[in-house]
């Protein structure tokens, strides 16, 4: 990137404000970018430049410091919450950010796990890269029984935004015609693994309304012209993502967004700007700007624009509302509905099943698949016999256990070492990933007196699984056993786990969309009921979870929200 | 968010890494043909913090936790869980080493603790075989009292068996991520090129060495 993309004090006025740089800050500003809007792009962290950045990538784990653990008083002091995502490790410890530096509470009885990504990519850079459409059922499902709003949005108004974000990004993916789970533009899907294959044909056979199918990735399995001219590969399936990826071959905003929008002339970025609040003009009801603590020096500055688009994570683009107080507004910005802060959800991972495969002994995989397989949420109709409401898609895989597994087995000596070096025994599991019911109870709220080293208040969360949830996990659990059994596996065991809402990273809800502004902060369009010119296109809109990985529909949606947005400009209604 | 520590070392592990760093490099040969590959690595770190180096010296100094004679003890251990066969083995890569660097960064003290007892408890019931420490024992009898200990039997107990199949994680550990493990043991490939699920298995061929790692 040009030095000059970068600013610190600018009294300009920008054209378009996107306050953060994850999947959905990277997309609006690309958009507006490529409408001829110059824009400005806030980060509160450090500037991570795509490749030269990259500093854990291609490094074999011999030549890793600690061979990619992390050091014991770091993790104590520095990392405590942080190193509960799968991906924490030496190469992504500084991705993850020092939780030192960043305190939130939760209620007393309450656990949330926040984990953060607070530099420029944000969560684009640690995401599983898991990418699936919403269907109908799923923006059907609150009004149908009733829990959460309506969604404003129906496929029909979404899916060729889909296709929009799809095409460039690239979506690896297999054509299924599910009635619960619409096809996207895809690129090839990546290959399952023979085992994999007897078990979904076995399955087929026995539940052939539960299809098992390849999971849909944001990964170039096989570029088009466009992603060649991006400067994007093909992946080379070393599923080490998070250390960073030179070849591109995985959707960030490093390989994807952010250089589309800095080809055009029309970017700059403010990094290390924590964003503390939104300046507000009562007399024209509009958001002039931002204030900005400076991430290092705590110094002040703001930033103006004719539009903001809020897209700074789920939680931290309501805490960015809630901390915007004004007379009109004592409990927030954009919060005459009362609802900001409410309806908080995740994902709930609570279900965990596996089993050995017998036989497939000559057979073995090369490279490592940046993916799973899935099982799409079977669920999708409403049925008050089941005993809970909504439900849950299931990521699945097979292994061959290799010398990880084969460690804890008894001897010593030649014979030991000549056996564990084989490939063993064939194994498949199923992981439940639930939806969450939207609950006014759950919520994130401002703490009334602590405050972190920036000066912003604190988060408190108030946030738990519901009976539902758990009747639900303990529903994939037992349909987990029986599956696995059916289609053949031994020494099945599974169980319904017990943990705490937050690291499924999913964090949806808290500035939901609505018809209603009574009941709902956005309309159907990202767009503030209450103050035209202020939008949020981050999770923090949705009206519902769903079960599907949602950061595809964070894409789709800042995309048709920045075009509505320019048409609203140009007609001056905004 | 660069990491400043990375450069410093970086020219002392070029050699190393040559063969690594080829094939990244023909990787973006092959799928640009050859455009701007220059832009594409300019900059790239593929580099290296600061790594456990293994050593080939006599033990000749105390290590982190444990102390000279410990580690000569530790060695001797990770000689018979994993010996030399027609690769090297544990105590040639210096997984003693590893194990107490490891260990000291990334471990508790009730860690380090377990395994100091462990220690203690092998030259104990070597004592009562009438030797005055382990390495002292013949290859035999060594082996023989470490199979007790793996099974749980004669004079152990399970307490002190679950202990020694931690140990054996941390020996497997250091000798299956250290480079003649994974690359020499093991089958190692930084840059596969693209995912295949189905290759033929040629019985007793060895396994990826980043299965559990990068899978």
């Amino acid at each position: 990137m040009k030095e000059q993309v970068y600013i610190n004090k600018s009294s300009e006025v920008y054209d378009a404000i996107v306050i953060g740089s994850g999947i959905s800050g990277g997309w609006a500003a690309k958009e507006f970018c490529e409408r001829g809007y110059k824009t400005l792009m806030i980060e509160r962290g450090g500037v991570v430049e795509h490749r030269k950045d990259y500093s854990g990538e291609n490094k074999p784990l011999w030549k890793q410091e600690l061979r990619g653990k992390v050091e014991n008083i770091l993790v104590d002091q520095q990392h405590n919450i942080q190193k509960q995502c799968y991906a924490f490790g030496n190469a992504t410890k500084k991705l993850f950010g020092n939780d030192r530096d960043l305190p939130y509470t939760t209620k007393p009885g309450t656990q949330f796990s926040w984990i953060r990504g607070n530099m420029l990519g944000g969560k684009s850079l640690l995401w599983h890269r898991q990418t699936y459409r919403l269907g109908e059922y799923d923006f059907n499902a609150n009004k149908l029984d009733g829990h959460g709003n309506d969604w404003p949005i129906r496929t029909k108004d979404i899916e060729k935004w889909y296709s929009h974000v799809e095409i460039h990004a690239g979506i690896s993916g297999s054509k299924e015609n599910l009635p619960n789970l619409p096809d996207s533009e895809f690129l090839p899907p990546f290959e399952m693994m023979a085992s994999e294959k007897a078990i979904k044909s076995k399955l087929a056979e026995l539940y052939p309304e539960r299809p098992l199918i390849m999971g849909r990735t944001a990964h170039l399995t096989k570029p088009s012209e466009l992603h060649i001219s991006q400067g994007r590969v093909q992946c080379q399936a070393r599923n080490e993502c998070h250390a960073g990826c030179s070849y591109g071959a995985y959707f960030s905003t490093q390989s994807s967004t952010l250089p589309a929008a800095a080809k055009t002339g029309n970017l700059h970025i403010a990094p290390n700007s924590v964003v503390h609040s939104l300046i507000y003009d009562e007399k024209t009801n509009r958001v002039k700007g931002v204030r900005v603590i400076d991430n290092d020096d705590l110094s002040e500055r703001e930033y103006f624009a004719k539009v903001i688009f809020v897209c700074a994570s789920t939680i931290g683009s309501t805490q960015i509302l809630m901390n915007s107080t004004s007379k009109k507004f004592p409990n927030g910005i954009a919060n005459s509905s009362g609802v900001l802060g409410h309806y908080l959800m995740d994902h709930n991972y609570n279900s965990v099943a596996s089993g050995d495969i017998d036989g497939f002994e000559n057979e073995y995989y090369s490279g490592r698949r940046p993916s799973g397989l899935m099982m799409p949420n079977f669920y999708y109709k409403p049925d008050p016999k089941r005993g809970f409401l909504r439900g849950y898609a299931l990521g699945a895989s097979a292994y061959r256990e290799g010398w990880d597994s084969q460690q804890h087995q008894d001897g010593l000596g030649v014979e030991y070492k000549n056996k564990i070096k084989q490939a063993g025994k064939w194994r498949f599991g199923l992981y439940a990933q639930g939806e969450m019911l939207p609950r006014f109870e759950n919520q994130m709220r401002l703490h009334p007196t602590l405050k972190d080293k920036w000066g912003i208040p604190q988060i408190e969360f108030d946030v738990r699984f519901s009976e539902n949830e758990k009747l639900m996990m303990e529903d994939a659990a037992e349909q987990s056993i029986k599956m696995l059994k059916a289609a053949g596996l031994k020494n099945v065991s599974g169980h319904p786990t017990n943990g705490p809402p937050g690291l499924a990273i999913h964090e949806l809800g808290t500035a939901r969309m609505g018809r209603d502004p009574k009941t709902s902060i956005l309309n159907g369009f990202n767009q503030s009921h209450d103050i035209p010119n202020l939008f949020v296109t981050d999770g923090a809109s949705f009206c519902s979870s769903a079960v599907q990985n949602p950061s595809l529909t964070f894409m789709a949606l800042t995309a048709r929200a920045v075009d509505y947005a320019v048409k609203e400009f140009a007609a001056k209604r905004i | 968010m660069k990491n400043d520590n990375e450069s410093t070392t970086a020219s002392a592990s070029i050699r190393t890494n040559e063969k690594s760093r080829r094939h990244f490099l023909k990787g973006f040969t092959t799928m640009l043909g050859g455009v701007a590959v220059g832009s594409l690595v300019t900059g790239n770190a593929i580099s290296v913090a600061m790594a456990y180096v293994p050593s080939n010296e006599k033990i000749l100094t105390d290590g982190k936790i444990f102390n000279k004679n410990q580690l000569v003890l530790l060695k001797q251990i990770c000689s018979i869980v994993i010996p030399k066969t027609d690769t090297l083995g544990a105590a040639e890569v210096d997984t003693h080493g590893f194990i107490d660097n490891q260990l000291y960064h990334c471990h508790t003290k009730e860690d380090h603790n377990k395994v100091l007892a462990l220690l203690t408890l092998i030259d104990s019931r070597a004592k009562q075989q009438g030797s005055n420490s382990f390495i002292k024992l013949t290859a035999k009898q060594q082996f023989q009292l470490l199979t007790e200990l793996d099974l749980g039997e004669h004079s152990f107990d399970q307490i002190q068996r679950a202990d020694f199949k931690l140990l054996k994680q941390y020996i497997c550990f250091g000798y299956y991520t250290s480079e003649v493990g994974a690359t020499q043991e093991l089958r190692y490939d930084p840059v596969p090129g693209g995912f295949k699920g189905s290759i033929p298995y040629i019985k007793s061929a060895p396994t990826w060495a980043t299965r559990g790692l990068f899978n």
